[in-house]
């Protein structure tokens, strides 16, 4: 009988530690939500400001500001593909750049076309639903950890043949976007916490990330080094394998709809 | 490793060289005139690859030092930075080691299926000055061809490889453990049965007419020098080379390239300037005064067509043949990880690793809408994939910490996964992935009507 209630003392105080960890977790998730929506407004700032340059027949200031509404975007993957996929591949399709982002592209940087109203319209009414929606969208910590991973992960990806961003010749920015954004989710939300909870393992996380960070830094595409760009993004991925245990969390799975 | 990573590798070192000469490089996806050549493989995944037959499976089994050599063949990594950067290793020309006719780099070669081994490119120090390219041969039956090189340079294969590696690519001075396995390697993969090919080198079976009479013409002397026929170059009970080389007028002395399998071996010559037997035989008649009439001339091309035949020259790139290759690779790490062998283990990951990522491409993601359905399918595929990759990366980062009981536990697991899972996951995917003919070609399609829009501003 005593060892039941010690038993059950143990669970319940186990739960509470639980329940504390997760609603710090949940505050610090809370914390990413400005930041969330800072990027997509900016993605939606340079989205409208494509739309005006496309108005004004001026291509130059068109791709700049397709240039400025791509970084927002590029930084906002931790989420996007978690937790609004509809969107995210409406706004993100490649190869097959029907609409959205690669559309405009291979109209501004491939043919030169300044034709791209339609598509710069469909562009912007799907971030503006996006930033919208970022307002009072839950945002769990389990969902962020997801993304991060898979960000992380993608990162590695060989972009030999010139990235999906091949047209305008951004994809090692929007590599330097991605890991820009891998850190920040990692430092507002999880940092502190598996800090508490494994010093060790939260210094392999930055460890990892800051390697990733200067394997990026490259001067140009093809002089990233794709065997350190691999070892780093798996390596990370790993550690925040490990971390989401750490962090009462599930290991977070390498694709969205796979779980 | 399919033809993808050989596209990949391609436009990364045309991406490479036009920022060397800072000028924007049209991306050629769809092979345009003014990028590169037409018949250049590009980066659109081949259906099929060159059939790898190994002597020592006939025999039983490949061997652990066959496998690591196989393994380091595959591995950007024993090459010098340039190479690595963009993703090039020995299999990037010599595909499941045979040749490779439609490989192009720019500035290197001068068409489909040859490269300048002494440009600046990979190694400035090996530069000649000249854009001069040699064929990239076909390595089948390789330990019967010697001397190395298209001018016989080398008895040795293993200088060979070691000039290669080091002068060529720049790579590091190899372990010489790693040489003797790229050898053993090389000396392991086959000719192709060819079941038209008896005893001696003579012609056996159903045997046309033609063909007939044109191996009576390869070996009949020559109108002005009684001692040659083609017979006394490429003898047919030598895997028809004589290990000798020789001036044939295309400029230079070289060593007497194999007929085996060489319908699949095209171009021919040293610098690969023809295309077909025709021309080949055009050329000897023109430059020996042979007096082949047309039909000695067809007769001869048949004859040629029947010696360089193979029994099943290519094979489906499936899944399961890069699983198959996976598979053999991995065995490697069964005794690296006991040993804390961690030069091995990395090799092996590394390599590994990219071969699983390139697999994962294969089943396009939720994005790629040019594919209509299997969605839940093709994300467990490239799931499952993806957490190999990443159990092989713990592998690597525990052997390299001395956690070898840790790495042994997680093989465990990877091998279980390999085995049944993952085999699994990618047989549900199949039908919605580049495997299939139907996806694949809409999903080229899609990526092609995309970046032709970048040609046309050029």
């Amino acid at each position: 009988m005593i060892g039941k209630r010690v038993a059950l003392s143990l669970l319940l105080a186990l739960a509470c530690a639980r329940t504390a960890a997760a609603a710090a977790l949940d505050d610090a998730a809370e914390r990413y939500r400005p930041y969330a929506i800072e990027g997509i407004g900016s993605a939606l700032a340079g989205a409208r400001d494509l739309r005006e340059r496309v108005a004004a027949k001026d291509l130059a200031g068109a791709r700049k500001a397709w240039l400025s509404a791509r970084a927002g975007w590029e930084r906002s993957e931790v989420f996007t593909a978690g937790f609004v996929p509809e969107l995210d591949a409406l706004i993100d399709a490649w190869p097959n750049a029907n609409s959205g982002f690669h559309a405009i592209e291979a109209k501004l940087f491939g043919t030169g076309q300044i034709d791209v109203e339609g598509d710069t319209d469909t562009l912007i009414k799907n971030l503006d639903e996006l930033h919208t929606r970022l307002r009072d969208m839950p945002l769990s910590p389990q969902g962020l950890l997801d993304g991060t991973v898979r960000l992380a992960y993608e990162v590695g990806e060989s972009k030999a043949d010139g990235g999906e961003s091949r047209i305008s010749g951004t994809s090692l920015a929007d590599m330097q976007n991605n890991v820009s954004g891998v850190e920040f989710a990692y430092r507002t939300v999880f940092a502190d916490r598996l800090r508490e909870a494994d010093a060790g393992l939260a210094d392999s996380v930055t460890k990892h990330i800051e390697q990733l960070k200067t394997v990026v830094k490259a001067p140009d595409l093809p002089h990233v080094d794709v065997r350190a760009l691999r070892r780093s993004s798996e390596e990370l991925v790993v550690s925040l394998q490990a971390a989401s245990a750490k962090l009462g969390l599930r290991r977070s799975t390498l694709e969205a709809q796979s779980r | 490793m399919n033809l993808r990573r050989l596209g990949c590798a391609v436009i990364a070192i045309g991406l490479l060289i036009a920022g060397l000469h800072e000028r924007v490089m049209a991306f050629p996806v769809d092979g345009d005139q003014t990028t590169l050549p037409a018949k250049t493989e590009l980066n659109e995944d081949a259906l099929a690859r060159p059939r790898e037959v190994f002597h020592s499976e006939i025999l039983g089994g490949k061997s652990e030092l066959v496998r690591l050599g196989n393994l380091a063949f595959s591995s950007p990594s024993i090459l010098g930075d340039v190479a690595q950067r963009a993703g090039i290793s020995c299999e990037t020309c010599h595909v499941n080691g045979a040749g490779n006719a439609k490989f192009f780099m720019p500035k290197m070669s001068t068409r489909p299926g040859n490269f300048d081994t002494t440009g600046a490119l990979f190694n400035p120090k090996a530069d000649n000055g000249a854009l001069d390219p040699v064929r990239i041969p076909s390595l089948r039956g390789a330990r019967y061809l010697a001397p190395y090189g298209a001018d016989g340079r080398m008895a040795s294969l293993r200088d060979f490889v070691h000039n290669v590696i080091v002068n060529e690519f720049a790579g590091p001075e190899p372990q010489p453990a790693i040489l003797d396995a790229i050898v053993a390697y090389i000396q392991d993969i086959d000719f192709l049965p060819n079941q038209s090919l008896g005893p001696g080198g003579r012609l056996v079976g159903k045997i046309s007419e033609s063909e007939r009479r044109g191996e009576a013409l390869f070996s009949k002397p020559f109108p002005h020098d009684a001692n040659m026929s083609c017979a006394t170059c490429h003898i047919p009970s030598a895997a028809f080379v004589d290990h000798t080389q020789h001036d044939v007028g295309s400029g230079g002395l070289f060593k007497t390239p194999t007929l085996r399998n060489a319908d699949f071996n095209a171009p021919y010559f040293h610098d690969g300037r023809f295309d077909t037997y025709d021309q080949v035989v055009a050329h000897f008649d023109r430059v020996f005064e042979l007096g082949l009439t047309a039909q000695d001339q067809k007769d001869l091309v048949a004859y040629l067509t029947a010696v360089g035949d193979g029994l099943q020259p290519y094979e489906y790139d499936g899944a399961g043949a890069t699983l198959k290759e996976i598979s053999d690779f991995a065995v490697l790490l069964g005794t690296a990880i006991p040993a804390g062998d961690k030069e091995v283990v990395s090799l092996a990951v590394d390599t590994i690793g990219g071969e699983l990522r390139e697999l994962t491409e294969h089943y396009p993601d939720r994005k790629d809408t040019s594919v209509p359905g299997g969605e839940q399918e093709r994300a467990a595929a490239r799931a499952g994939l993806k957490e190999v990759v990443l159990l092989l990366r713990r592998i690597d980062m525990a052997v390299g910490e001395g956690r070898t009981s840790d790495a042994a536990a997680d093989y465990q697991t990877y091998r279980s996964l390999m085995l049944a899972a993952v085999p699994s996951l990618l047989g549900s995917a199949q039908r919605w992935s580049l495997f299939n003919a139907a996806v694949h070609d809409r999903h080229y399609e899609a990526l092609r009507q995309t970046m032709q829009s970048k040609h046309m501003s050029q």
